[in-house]
């Protein structure tokens, strides 16, 4: 007797599901586990649920997003997450030390450099290895670079969710010149695996000279013209302003961090709150606003790619000469042990907990992710508004899937 | 009998088609001709005493067929132009810059599968495009698009056209609904909301010029604005211009009104669910749609097919500079073309490749490095344009419709560019900000239109 | 390390920290009961002096014995960085007060500790898987579950360093890595 395990397909006719009605509600088919859960999948007077994701075209990636929806007025929500869960945090701690760092890059695809950061620090911390300090002014470079590419790439995109087409390509010419000057100093576009326990894998090289040099003379003029493009037009800012607004207070208290908390008023700039690498011998500002609004959250990342710009410039007046790699053994044994480290990234804070047992490999690797907590939000960010501004919300958030789920 | 059957047994599948269809065709051409031959004379009588309905349903067949080539143009336009607007190349592929895209395009939704989603109501579903696109192409038929080129002259052809066209968002609500999908249904419901909103501010804002002009019917109303540009209505009823335009674009479902099918938000609106030709149908008719909403702001608005400037006194200008140039009268050719009989066919036969060598001579000549066949080319592609440009000229002077569809079209894709380029600039708006605007904004401003219409016709009239 | 912190934890907290407090780097480790966590984070958040305003990470961690919540927090009145250990919660049935009355943001912090370790925070409302399906039984970050990678249970896994996983091919089932919490 054999048994037909072959997944049920749609072309199947045996798969006409007895309860139609049943088949396009996105209710979970089991008994609810919370009272959050039960509250939620139970349906008031008028009101529907509506499936958003995983497959569309403004989640960012791969998220769903079940709304409980009474017209075109959001009532409730429910975001389900796990769709891209690849469990990062137990292949690290099968992985060599080294190893680990190559897991990171995926994790947000878009700035890859900030996950591996705070990896590389913790690690730092637990061997006692000091960075040289050619190795940290070229991770401050080659992370702020970064922070450019995808802060433009938030901004592009943020205009594609609201039904801008041109904006995202504009941005695109810049991230893409971004992208291959660090693909010559990294080998890959997009994730680089370049920092090292101990330095950086490689040293500046001429092509990356020369093309950073070019982009930096026209980096300005180029970023304030893709700027223009939304900066002004009615359309845009009144479909951001007002629109998810939060205060300080409940931001602090959600554990926002990042652009998104700086827009709502909290000067939190790890940077400058916890400084790490060189950051306190360079000159910068943390761009603010009080409004905490999706236009505050956009215009906040213009604001934050002139400094970055500003941070560059220094980066390369003030890098000194010298090895780029501190001597750090192949096979790293770290005594047992502690230890956390926080990076500021363009979405927030990056941090990595790293518990040593005295082996090779990390005992716990445990990756904070700032998309995560700012994905909690939507909750309470959005009951009330329209279907449209979740799209809103959701691209001034700028969230990355690939970081969320692990 | 078997031998029979066994060649056939052989054959392929086009095989049998072709043995099947040939000797068909033969049989009922043979047919057709005796028919013709025995009932013609009578067929033709009776078509002539009843041309009014022969003109018409040659107008409609012509409009159905001239709808598919403009619904291709303005796919093309949406994708080159906004590729070029977005830095990129766009299409550039399939045919010379990727001009036939659009028709690769359409056999692509021809050849898809046309998918009925389980729980769908099929037959509502199924005629919600059908309705769409024949509300769509129905307009069309009061198009003055020239000089004694229009499918119909009704005396209340604004009122035709504005019932016609809100018969699209029938369909649209068809497919919402039957769709048996949220996103469809949120996308139907959106675009009756809109489309009826935007149907009132529209309306109103060309009873402004109806009380200027006196009539409903388009054909009148365009040739009411013949004579300079002045004569437009546009600068006797800009605020009427503005509004209508504003309206025109909510009407017909584009940035930044699309919210019927926001991609970001809805997925595709009503069309979610759709594919294959049924899904092409939506948007040949939502491309349609722009032309014929561009079309009628023409013919409204900017003097339909009236030049913006005479012809005439320019000819008479180049005639007045033709003396000084030493050309004193006009050139007589001293021959009897006529008389030539069948050697003028051999005669013009010659004209093509006589014009390619004298195009394709000074660059031979003056370039030593070109070759003989590029040269060639050259002059051939050179010769055909120009006497293309010949012909269009001598055309242009002597049919009053050719300079009318001339002038009609460069307006009415003009809009078209216009619409593209919103596309490729604006984003959307929300759709309480779309609604807010049609009721709190362009509603009055309508009203206001007409009332001083109404107040300056009463005191100049009086 | 900022010194004038461990005194002042010392002074406010001595009567219920579990350990004494460590320095290192820029991190400061308290280590306190699970029963405690409410009114420690509490008093950490509220009290001016301390000012913990920022929850900068929350994690499970299983040391193989017991399993530990760790809370990372910011302040502006230290430069450190404070680190505040739950330890000693029960391996079979884990469970330690919410911190969510406190960090609202906590609550799909807390979601994922459960997911990965099933850690129960009680008072928190919403405590359902959050990357795993809903018909998922194991705790993946757990010790005890080992990783079906093929390379492992090859018969090279093991030789090479990076192939070694925690649970050694000819190990006793049952056999969990530790480390001293």
């Amino acid at each position: 007797m054999t048994v037909d395990h072959r997944h049920p397909s749609a072309d199947d006719p045996r798969v006409m599901l007895e309860d139609e009605s049943e088949l396009y509600e996105p209710i979970p088919p089991y008994a609810p586990r919370t009272e959050r859960e039960a509250e939620f999948y139970t349906l008031g007077d008028g009101e529907l649920f509506i499936n958003i994701g995983p497959h569309h075209p403004a989640t960012h990636g791969v998220m769903r997003v079940v709304m409980k929806l009474s017209g075109e007025t959001i009532v409730d929500l429910d975001p389900v997450l796990g769709y891209l869960h690849r469990g990062v945090e137990k292949l690290c701690e099968n992985a060599d030390l080294h190893h680990t760092i190559a897991y990171l890059d995926p994790l947000e695809y878009v700035s890859s450099l900030f996950c591996e950061w705070p990896a590389v620090m913790a690690y730092e911390k637990l061997l006692d290895v000091e960075v040289p300090r050619r190795a940290e002014y070229i991770r401050v470079l080659t992370g702020e670079l970064n922070r450019v590419s995808s802060h433009l790439l938030a901004m592009g995109f943020h205009a594609l969710d609201l039904g801008g087409l041109t904006p995202i390509l504009y941005s695109f010419i810049e991230r893409d010149e971004i992208v291959e000057m660090l693909a010559s100093i990294t080998g890959q576009r997009m994730l680089f695996n370049y920092f090292r326990i101990g330095g950086v894998n490689g040293d500046l090289n001429h092509e990356f000279m020369s093309r950073l040099g070019d982009w930096m003379s026209r980096a300005t003029e180029q970023v304030e013209a893709n700027v223009g493009l939304l900066n002004e037009n009615e359309i845009f800012v009144r479909r951001n302003r007002d629109i998810g607004v939060m205060d300080a207070e409940t931001a602090l208290r959600m554990c926002w961090t990042g652009p998104n908390l700086r827009a709502s008023g909290v000067p939190y700039d790890i940077r400058r709150a916890h400084p790490y690498s060189i950051y306190p011998e360079i000159d910068f500002d943390i761009p603010t606003r009080q409004e905490g609004d999706s236009l505050a959250r956009y215009l906040l990342r213009v604001d934050e790619v002139k400094q970055s710009l500003r941070i560059i410039d220094q980066c390369l007046h003030q890098m000194p000469d010298g090895p780029v790699m501190a001597k750090v053994p192949r096979l790293l044994r770290p005594r047992p042990g502690r230890s956390w480290a926080a990076v500021e990234g363009p979405r927030g804070e990056y941090g990595v907990y790293v518990v040593s047992d005295g082996t090779d490999q990390p005992f716990r690797f445990r990756i904070h992710d700032p998309s995560f907590l700012h994905l909690q939000s939507f909750g309470r960010l959005l009951p009330g508004k329209l279907i449209a501004d979740w799209m809103t919300v959701n691209a001034s958030l700028d969230p990355i899937m690939g970081g969320i789920d692990k | 009998m078997t031998a029979v059957a066994r060649a056939w047994g052989r054959l392929t599948l086009p095989g049998k088609v072709v043995f099947t269809v040939v000797p068909l065709l033969v049989v009922l051409t043979a047919g057709l001709i005796v028919a013709i031959a025995i009932f013609g004379g009578a067929v033709v009588d009776i078509l002539a005493a009843n041309m009014e309905i022969v003109r018409f349903v040659g107008a409609a067949t012509i409009i159905l067929v001239i709808t598919i080539p403009i619904a291709f143009l303005n796919i093309f336009l949406e994708m080159k132009v906004i590729a070029f607007m977005n830095l990129r190349i766009g299409p550039d592929r399939v045919g010379p810059w990727g001009t036939a895209l659009s028709v690769v395009h359409g056999l692509k939704v021809l050849m898809k599968e046309d998918f009925t989603p389980t729980g769908a109501d099929s037959v509502v579903f199924t005629w919600a495009p059908v309705v769409t696109y024949a509300a769509a192409v129905m307009t069309v038929l009061v198009l003055p698009f020239a000089p004694g080129l229009y499918g119909q002259d009704f005396n209340i052809g604004l009122l035709y056209f504005f019932a016609m066209g809100g018969l699209g968002v029938v369909g649209l609500l068809m497919g919402g609904w039957a769709s048996y999908n949220k996103y469809s249904l949120l996308g139907g419901l959106r675009s009756a909301a809109q489309i009826i909103s935007y149907e009132i501010p529209l309306t109103l804002s060309v009873v402004g010029l109806l009380i200027l002009a006196g009539t409903m019917s388009l054909n009148t109303i365009v040739e009411q604005q013949s004579g300079s540009i002045a004569d437009w209505y546009v600068f006797r009823q800009p605020l009427g211009f503005i509004i209508f335009f504003i309206a025109a674009t909510a009407e017909g479902n584009r940035t930044p009104f699309d919210l019927t099918e926001a991609d970001s938000e809805i997925v595709a609106g009503f069309a979610t669910e759709y594919s294959g030709m049924r899904f092409g149908f939506f948007f040949f008719a939502e491309y349609v749609n722009v032309f014929i909403l561009s079309a009628l702001t023409v013919v409204l608005f900017l003097g339909g097919w009236n030049a913006p400037f005479e012809i005439d006194p320019i000819l008479d200008w180049i005639a007045g500079l033709l003396p000084g140039l030493g050309i004193t009268t006009p050139v007589t050719i001293p021959l009897d073309l006529g008389g030539l009989g069948l050697p003028l066919l051999f005669l013009i036969a010659l004209i093509p490749p006589i014009g390619t060598l004298l195009f394709a001579a000074p660059f031979y000549l003056l370039r030593s490095s070109m070759r003989w066949w590029v040269a060639l080319i050259i002059g051939f592609l050179l010769f055909n344009v120009v006497a293309g440009g010949l012909v269009f000229a001598w055309a242009y002077v002597s049919f009053d419709w050719v300079a009318g569809l001339v002038w009609f079209l460069v307006k009415a894709f003009a809009f078209v560019f216009l619409f593209v380029w919103m596309r490729g600039t604006l984003p959307r708006v929300r759709i309480d900000q779309l609604m807010g605007f049609a009721w709190k904004w362009l509603l009055p401003a309508a009203l206001l239109n007409l009332f001083v219409t109404a107040f300056a016709v009463v005191l100049i009239g009086s | 390390m900022d010194r004038a912190l461990k005194s002042r934890l010392e002074d406010r907290f001595g009567d219920v920290l579990a350990g004494p407090v460590r320095q290192r780097h820029d991190e400061t480790e308290i280590r306190i009961e699970p029963g405690d966590v409410p009114d420690v984070l509490r008093a950490l958040h509220d009290e001016p002096a301390f000012g913990f305003g920022l929850l900068a990470d929350l994690a499970g961690v299983d040391t193989g014995e017991t399993m530990q919540v760790v809370y990372h927090l910011w302040s502006e009145t230290t430069p450190d960085w404070l680190r505040v250990m739950a330890i000693n919660l029960d391996r079979e049935s884990p469970r330690v007060p919410t911190v969510v009355p406190v960090w609202p943001g906590a609550e799909w912090l807390e979601r994922e500790a459960y997911d990965m370790f099933g850690i129960v925070f009680e008072g928190n409302r919403d405590l359902r898987r959050i990357f795993m399906p809903a018909d998922y039984r194991s705790f993946p970050l757990r010790k005890d579950f080992y990783l079906p990678d093929d390379a492992a249970r090859s018969p090279g896994g093991g030789v090479r360093p990076m192939e070694a996983t925690h649970a050694p091919r000819n190990a006793a089932a049952g056999t969990v890595r530790k480390v001293r919490g």
